[in-house]
């Protein structure tokens, strides 16, 4: 069920408003059958892999709790393998068969191992993430072990952030299910003006870019570098708009019931520096890798050049997570040399900014960071969004080589998507440096409040894209 | 209150249009008196010129035809014609993809949104969009969605300045010059029953107002696989029904001339002037067979 449909929103209101309606004790198993319910509206039948992996780790945390030694490691890597394998088998393993095949042909001969004929589950890798810090944190003995299984199971299919995360720690989110939750108006205007902030980014901005994007992007080979260029902006927008839009509705729609979900985003591209970046950019992702995979590594407690390996390998491992296809591994891998880069060169930077002096204007300073960091991310961009690493160098080559007029095919097609990206920046502008001062979703003047709310329902109405389809993330 | 305010405007100025697409597709619906009617898709619209039609048959004749839009928004089209008018002769344009199952095709049905409210014998086929489409119409914001800057421009001369149309034809210029192609569209496929039945109910509609209709599928620029699916379907239908049918899709004096074309399956305005005087000739033929 996407978020952006009616369906959607009859779901939404049956749901919240049963949650209020009926004893504390039972709200579970109501959120249990409607996250059931939410799922199957997909591919009902991969509701069954996802009932896999919740029995596994649901008994791998018990388990894990009840064991010493060695055999608490051994439940947790049992754990652990069942998790990998239910990925590496839907995600993976065509895409490593396909690598092998063309390896083999080198060697002119055919691989013998069969394509698997099978689509991914939507949003595999979030709640398989989810269940693995779940046995992860019993095995560092900083959850206990959830010995009621409809609760677990909540716990990795709670609907609003089941197919694209915030990818929860079991700390923030399980014992929330055992916490009467009351009407609180406040709570519930404040976690609906979130919804309808996401709704106006997927809507109005996402999907609206996504028109020029798709158009570019899917023929780079009819496109000059200008309008390439063009195209990767917009995309580095839609992209943050449709995830971070995704992000706001699923915490809008938990918060509407009283459960808090951690932030995702916070105005990633007035980021100063790639690392700054990662600490705003799907941060639930960010963290899980930090604290699951960059500590185990030793982190930056071990030797320059394993740290910068850690580092690297994280940003590789992470490129690889959002999908089978080199482009995705190549994103990661560049993200990574991009932090690594940035540690090296850190001095020799400090060296050019003194005798520059560019640090006596701290705010044309930081306005070239935050430039500097989106034109790199921008870059990167191009290998998360093209449909094949060839058309990747296409599109960076023309970019760089092939300057020409802009494609459009309506002044539409440039005003709107224009129009919405200047309301976005100023909306963030506001709220990345003007904190404390005038709101107008919080105004205290109800008139204010209800005008902004009404303006926002309109300009959806009038340039919302209303067949704009699922979002992107789902397919990770 | 905002939402009937704001979408009232915009449908004031909606249909105050005073030229472009959606100039054309309201004056089809509210305005044309003409007795020969061409509907379908850019196919339809780029390629039969009215000034021929009307020199040859002197009767008046208007182009329907609109971009990106193929069986179901002709059916619509003509519903609401024949509300209130009723030509002697109406020609439809079949494309190669006509039956093929497309969800594009529905989603283009948002052109006609607006006419939701005042049209309600197109009403069934709006619906098709989408099953929640009643339902966002309840908003009068939402039929006039993402219109916003073309209603404004509509409102203004600057279409009529830069691509004035010909009694609803849209001349295209540029003069192709490379081999043809190989269109690789499978013999057969799944058909979109939905279509079909538009299909045969455009045909019924015809009929039952005593409209003399012509179908036809003009030429392409492409060679095709054996049968072209769709329209050996449309053939079969329309001579069932003892509709004429003529096929232009392989006519080898097109086919074998790319300045007639602007692109693989658009005639230019050359192009377009010698089929139209083509297809006269045969529906002269025609009409004089059947003593019309």
């Amino acid at each position: 069920m996407l978020f952006n449909s009616f369906h959607f929103v009859f779901f939404f209101f049956i749901v919240t408003s049963l949650y209020f309606t009926i004893p504390h004790p039972w709200r579970w198993l109501l959120l249990l059958a409607s996250s059931c319910y939410f799922y199957m509206a997909f591919v009902p039948i991969y509701i069954l892999i996802l009932g896999f992996t919740i029995i596994i780790d649901y008994f791998a945390g018990i388990y894990i709790e009840n064991a010493e030694g060695k055999r608490r490691k051994l439940f947790l890597i049992f754990s652990l393998i069942a998790n990998i394998g239910v990925l590496a088998v839907f995600k993976y393993y065509n895409f490593i068969n396909t690598n092998l095949s063309f390896l083999l042909h080198g060697f002119a001969l055919e691989n013998p191992i069969p394509y698997l004929s099978i689509l991914l589950p939507i949003g595999l890798s979030f709640h398989t993430f989810q269940a693995m810090s779940y046995t992860i944190e019993v095995y560092r003995g900083h959850q206990k072990a959830e010995r009621h299984f409809g609760i677990y199971s909540l716990y990795v299919m709670f609907y609003p952030q089941l197919v694209a995360g915030p990818i929860e720690r079991p700390q923030n989110l399980l014992h929330q299910f055992r916490e009467p939750h009351e009407f609180d108006y406040d709570r519930v205007v404040g976690g609906l003006k979130l919804m309808l902030w996401g709704i106006f980014k997927k809507l109005v901005i996402a999907d609206r870019l996504s028109i020029y994007v798709n158009a570019t992007y899917n023929n780079a080979d009819q496109h000059n570098g200008t309008t390439l260029l063009l195209a990767t902006i917009f995309f580095a927008f839609q992209i943050y708009c449709d995830f971070s839009g995704y992000s706001d509705i699923a915490i809008g729609s938990a918060k509407v019931m009283g459960f808090k979900l951690m932030t995702n985003f916070n105005r990633p591209y007035f980021a100063r520096n790639i690392s700054e970046f990662w600490k705003r950019w799907h941060i639930s992702l960010s963290t899980w890798f930090k604290d699951y995979l960059y500590i185990s590594l030793g982190g930056n407690k071990v030797s320059v050049p394993r740290w910068y390996f850690n580092l690297f390998f994280v940003f590789l491992v992470s490129g690889l997570w959002h999908g089978a296809n080199w482009t995705y591994i190549i994103w990661g891998a560049l993200n990574g040399f991009y932090l690594v880069f940035a540690i090296m060169t850190q001095g020799v930077r400090n060296k050019i900014n003194d005798i520059t002096g560019i640090h006596h204007l701290p705010k044309f300073h930081h306005a070239l960071q935050i430039l500097t960091t989106f034109a790199l991310s921008c870059f990167a961009w191009v290998f998360f969004r093209a449909n094949n690493v060839n058309d990747a160098f296409t599109i960076i080559g023309k970019i760089f080589t092939l300057p020409g007029p802009l494609f459009y095919e309506s002044a539409s097609e440039l005003i709107y998507p224009f129009a919405s990206i200047l309301l976005l920046l100023a909306v963030e502008l506001k709220n990345e440096f003007y904190k404390g001062d005038f709101s107008f979703f919080n105004n205290k003047n109800w008139v204010v409040r209800l005008g902004s709310y009404t303006m926002l329902i309109i300009i959806i109405l009038v340039i919302g894209v209303f067949d704009g389809g699922q979002f992107i993330y789902f397919q990770f | 209150m905002v939402d009937f305010f704001v979408g009232s405007t915009l449908r004031y100025f909606y249909f105050h249009q005073k030229n472009g697409e959606r100039f054309r597709t309201t004056y089809d619906l509210e305005s044309t008196t003409a007795d020969i009617l061409i509907f379908g898709s850019s196919r339809a619209n780029h390629h039969y010129h009215p000034a021929v039609f009307e020199e040859r048959l002197h009767e008046s004749c208007r182009n329907v035809g609109r971009d990106g839009n193929f069986i179901l928004y002709s059916d619509a089209i003509l519903k609401g014609i024949l509300k209130r008018h009723t030509p002697k002769v109406v020609i439809l344009d079949v494309v190669a993809e006509e039956f093929m199952i497309n969800q594009y095709n529905y989603d283009n049905l948002t052109v006609l949104l607006p006419y939701y409210k005042g049209h309600p014998e197109m009403r069934e086929i709006i619906a098709l969009k989408s099953p929640t489409e009643k339902i966002k119409l309840i908003s009068q914001i939402y039929p006039f969605n993402s219109l916003l800057l073309s209603i404004a421009i509509g409102n203004t001369d600057f279409n009529k300045n830069k691509r004035p149309d010909i009694n609803g034809y849209l001349p295209l210029t540029k003069k192709l010059n490379e081999p043809i192609e190989f269109n690789d569209l499978p013999v057969s496929y799944e058909v979109d029953s939905t279509k079909l039945k538009m299909y045969e109910s455009f045909i019924r509609d015809c009929k039952k107002s005593n409209i003399k209709l012509i179908i036809v599928c003009s030429p392409y620029y492409n060679k095709f696989n054996e049968p072209i699916y769709s329209i050996a379907l449309a053939k079969k239908i329309a001579l069932k029904n003892n509709i004429p049918f003529f096929d232009y899709s392989k006519d080898p004096f097109f086919t074998s001339k790319p300045n007639l074309f602007s692109d693989k399956i658009h005639l230019n305005d050359e192009g377009a002037r010698i089929f139209s005087n083509m297809l006269v000739d045969q529906i002269e033929n025609e009409l004089t067979k059947n003593h019309f």
